[in-house]
């Protein structure tokens, strides 16, 4: 595997075609390939089962053709014996595979696909090259269908009983995507049985694939497709909201299958004895989220339960956190240290140049004419040594190059080869190796942009490799050593908010051995958690909460602050200084990460007689009535719960995720307490997501009614001759119902503090609804933007117990893979500012993402700007930005990329030559004015 | 046209349209050789005076993307 380069001659060359997995069967791929283009590492493997050499013996292509010997094929199955002290199991699940109990056609028609297959049809590196065309024919389709819930939220032989949590959120981006890879105008329709875009911000994706991309919504479970094969068409039956029956031809019918568990993952438990549910996920409990049956074992993912990449990510950030607890006794007993040799002071030395050419085998030579760019580079300024190697990314090569470098007492590298995306840190490595600095290096691309995506025309793909090295050599030329600014981190944290995700946060950085302050506004802790019932598994809330409370004030590496508020915050990442007052006194926390727990709460309507009449009541409170077993339950005869009471409104549009399962929760609870009493829930759609359906299921068996009201129609709570009633329009039924009730409960939103001061203070953006935003929703779920700060909790997003306690887990594990570290080496490539120049502007403070720029505070330059290298991500908006020319950017700095454009065409009839480490201030003035005066 | 040596400079994000770029060389697409990529760290980096250089240079057109 060390050999392979992954030029894919033995994948052009290996005679033998198979279904591709990768795409779905709907393409092909050969019997050595690999998964798919963005592999990691890209490395080609032989699919044993289909080599024709491994089956019948003979062949042997791919051997002859591959440049490095990297063909073996008696490569076998090793078994490998690792001593670990934790187990992390993210095995994930399989897609439902409607084909086994086909009710749909799935087998019958091409035309009818999984979700899976298209996502690959709309995929650019998919079998059609991301153009939308029906399977059977390749034409067009005017109109395409979804088909919710196949395979789950269904008790028939073959499906599951849960709800597989992500289908209704990918089916909208899958019709959304498909109306902008149509050329004509798409008619795209999901039939679904609730819509459950529960998860954070998909509720406004919702509203706009349904608002602004006009996906048609049809509330209709479809049991049965009727293809034609004349037409290609596929036919579905339905009752529309009118009550009309319909019938409709689709091009394409996707079926949004679910997601489930496999035979592998269930004998991968059986193993490891770990304890697996009714559906085969593995049980866990809502307070310990990502810990098996089995002490040490830890999961994360969809074999816990089905779930959305975020969760998913924030599980896994969890688990590693809960593992590395295990281990903190040998953290750091495996490391060695690496030698690097003294660097050499280049300074005031011209610049000689060495350009290495990469042959690549034949992946580069055998398109562009490597010894010609060779002997361009030997006649460009500055160059003392060009040649070319065989691979260059080869152990014998860069040693060749350490030697070249120091014999030739090179200062500057231009390697041309594949792209500095993969290979820029081990080129650089080489140059650290010989003693340069790692800066005095680029690469010009001249495989992958280059002799790749030009095969069929070697002479236009040799000119432009040549201009690239040019190009890159003219840039390369002006580089300078650069330093790595270097980051003390303070090894503390501080945890904002004394909820269960704070309580939780503080408890997962002390077992990880670190001081933590913990500050609560309030004069206890446990925030909302104090007044929640059961969590949807029946654990009692309370009993656990005092538990976890106990366990903080016992740590002796946790200071709680309780009656605490937060007056200033200075610093940054590694370096925080909070400013607070407890209790009337003020003091100064130093801490290197903040963790901000600050939780939302609960709405307090203004409707529904909500304060008017004390029947009425909202979730939380018929909460507080459980947990002190109010007897005026017991006599209750009827109790109706009104659901997304201030959610999913236009002044709220988000949904509060956890309402519909405490009303399904609560309402069983009802029932237990008085089997007679009438219960019903009145909802929009019923988001009982996951494997909480089961708890939606058992109440319909146990005689709880549920009514889907019709949001749009009138809604009114009254009070009549002092009986409570509720009017509403019932959408299956199509007519306005009337239900007496003794008990109202409200299913009230959860809502953020808008106006966070934390919000300015840790500079964290808060989104249109008031919660704070994450990084990146999928790669960076509990980072802020802001280097230091994660976040965690129901500040977030709404979330159930069980999400914000491992996403507190995950902030403080993300914190820990900070604070570990103890010194942060950052990037070399920052912003720096010519103060002489500078006008005090305040452009580059107001536009950096990162706060890196700020007025210098006192002394010369007094109100001048200044950039803290720390904080800098090299972006270079600021430099773009700054009017003055005042700011710089290492290594991209302007007169470098004006450098490179100069050098576009042949050298002799440009303006190139210039001449490096001359003043380049002056330089770059030149360049500057004569631009400007274009 | 066709016979027309075209000159584009392009200016590519480091970590989206050059990844791209690179991704169309994996995947073994095919198109005109007349690209000559420029890698920048950000868009943001983008000045206007790139863009006036790159044509004072003789490009015949300038595409930037991230």
């Amino acid at each position: 595997m060390d050999k392979c380069i992954a030029c894919g001659l033995c994948a052009e060359k290996c005679p033998k075609k198979v279904d591709n997995e990768y795409d779905e069967a709907l393409g092909k791929r050969k019997a050595i390939y690999v998964k798919y283009a963005q592999a990691v590492p890209l490395k080609y493997s032989i699919d044993a089962k289909n080599c024709i050499f491994l089956t019948m013996g003979k062949c042997g292509k791919c051997a002859e053709v591959c440049p490095t010997g990297a063909i073996n094929y008696e490569d076998q199955q090793k078994d490998i014996t690792l001593n670990v002290g934790s187990v992390i199991i993210s095995s994930g699940c399989k897609p439902y595979d409607p084909g086994k109990h086909d009710v749909y056609g799935y087998t019958k028609s091409k035309n009818i696909v999984t979700s899976l297959e298209f996502e690959r049809i709309l995929s650019s590196a998919g079998p059609y090259e991301g153009h939308l065309v029906r399977p059977s024919d390749k034409k067009e389709p005017k109109k395409i269908a979804w088909l919710q819930c196949i395979g789950s939220r269904d008790n028939h032989l073959g499906a599951n009983g849960y709800c597989s949590s992500v289908c209704c959120t990918y089916a909208v981006k899958e019709a959304m995507l498909a109306k902008e890879h149509s050329h004509d105008p798409l008619d795209t329709a999901i039939f679904y049985m609730d819509i459950r875009t529960h998860g954070k911000d998909y509720e406004h994706f919702y509203n706009r694939g349904k608002d602004e991309s006009g996906i048609r919504f049809v509330k209709s479970k479809i049991t049965n497709i009727v293809p034609d094969s004349e037409t290609g068409l596929q036919l579905i039956n339905y009752i529309d909201e009118t009550g009309t029956r319909q019938e409709e031809a689709f091009d394409i019918v996707v079926l949004s299958v679910g997601l489930c568990i496999g035979e592998e993952a269930v004998q991968l438990a059986d193993k490891m004895n770990i304890s697996l549910d009714h559906y085969n996920f593995v049980t866990t409990n809502s307070f310990e989220p990502v810990k098996t049956s089995k002490p040490g074992v830890f999961i994360c993912g969809a074999f816990e339960a089905p779930k959305d990449i975020p969760s998913s990510v924030i599980e896994s950030s969890a688990a590693a956190g809960m593992a590395g607890i295990n281990l903190m006794e040998s953290r750091w007993t495996l490391t060695k240290t690496k030698e690097i040799p003294e660097e050499i002071n280049i300074t005031g030395e011209a610049p000689r140049i060495g350009v290495f050419v990469c042959r690549c085998g034949t992946n580069i030579a055998g398109v562009v004419d490597v010894p010609s760019v060779v002997e361009m580079a030997k006649k460009l300024p500055y160059v003392e040594y060009a040649d070319e190697n065989m691979f260059s990314c080869s152990q014998d090569t860069q040693d060749a190059i350490t030697n070249i470098i120091k014999e030739k007492k090179l200062n500057r590298v231009v390697i041309a080869a594949c792209t500095p995306k993969t290979h820029e840190g081990l080129f650089q490595e080489t140059l650290t190796n010989a003693g340069i600095n790692k800066y005095l290096f680029d690469m010009a691309n001249i495989r992958n942009q280059c002799s790749w995506i030009h095969a069929k025309e070697p002479e236009k793909a040799t000119q432009k490799a040549k201009d690239l090295v040019r190009m890159i050599t003219a840039k390369v030329a002006l580089h300078e050593s650069l330093t790595e600014p270097t980051l003390e981190i303070d090894q503390s944290g501080l945890v904002i908010g004394g909820g269960v995700a704070g309580i939780m946060a503080a408890k997962t950085l002390a077992n990880q051995g670190y001081h933590t302050h913990l500050i609560e506004k309030e004069a206890v802790l446990g925030g909302q958690a104090n007044k929640l019932y059961q969590t949807w598994q029946g654990e009692d809330i309370q009993t656990h909460l005092a538990e976890m409370i106990k366990s903080i004030e016992e740590d002796k590496l946790i200071d709680i602050h309780l009656n605490t508020d937060i007056t200033n915050v200075d610093g940054f990442v590694g370096n925080f200084e909070t400013h607070i007052n407890k209790n009337g006194t003020a003091d100064t926390l130093k801490h290197g990460i903040t963790i901000i727990a600050t939780g939302a709460s609960e709405l307090k309507p203004e409707t529904h007689l909500y304060g008017e009449d004390d029947r009425v009541i909202t979730g939380l409170e018929l909460d507080q009535k459980l947990i002190h077993h109010d007897e005026t339950l017991k006599s209750t005869n009827t109790a109706v719960f009104i659901q997304c009471v201030g959610s999913r409104i236009p002044e709220r549009p988000y949904c509060s995720k956890i309402c519909c399962t405490q009303s399904i929760r609560n309402a069983l609870k009802l029932k237990s307490i008085n089997p007679e009493m009438n219960v019903f829930i009145l909802y929009r759609d019923m988001r009982s997501f996951g494997l909480r359906e089961d708890l939606y299921t058992e109440a319909r068996t146990k005689g709880v009614q549920f009514i889907k009201f019709d949001f749009e129609k009138e809604f009114k709570v009254t009070v009549n001759k002092d009986q409570l009633q509720v009017l509403f329009s019932d959408t299956s039924l199509r007519r306005k119902m009337e239900i007496k009730s003794d008990l109202i409960v409200l299913a009230s939103s959860i809502v953020p503090e808008k106006k966070n001061k934390l919000a300015a203070m840790y500079k964290i953006a808060q989104n249109a609804d008031g919660f704070f935003m994450e990084a990146h929703a999928k790669l960076k779920p509990v980072d802020c933007a802001t280097d230091g700060v994660f976040l965690c909790g129901l500040s977030h997003a709404p979330k159930p117990i069980d999400e914000s306690i491992s996403q507190a887990m995950a902030a403080a594990t993300r914190a820990v893979t900070l604070l570990a570290k103890k010194k942060m080496n950052m990037d070399g490539t920052v912003a720096w500012v010519d103060q002489e120049k500078c006008s005090s502007c305040g452009v580059c403070v107001s536009i950096c993402p990162f706060s890196a720029p700020s007025f210098t505070a006192e002394g010369r330059y007094e109100g001048k700007a200044e950039i803290n290298p720390v904080l800098c991500k090299g972006c270079g908006l600021c430099v773009a930005s700054c009017r003055s020319g005042a700011l710089h950017l290492k290594g991209f700095d302007t007169h470098q990329i004006f450098a490179q454009i100069s050098a576009l065409d042949e050298f002799e009839s440009s303006n190139g030559g210039q001449t490096a480490d001359t003043p380049k201030t002056d330089k770059e003035n030149e360049k500057d004015a004569a631009t400007a005066a274009v | 046209m066709s016979d027309k040596k075209l000159k584009i400079i392009s200016f590519l994000c480091n970590w989206c349209s050059y990844g791209a770029a690179d991704l169309a060389g994996v995947s073994r697409m095919q198109y005109p050789a007349d690209i000559r990529i420029v890698r920048i760290p950000c868009t943001g980096r983008m000045s206007p005076k790139f863009i006036l250089s790159a044509f004072r240079e003789g490009a015949d057109a300038v595409w930037v993307s991230g």
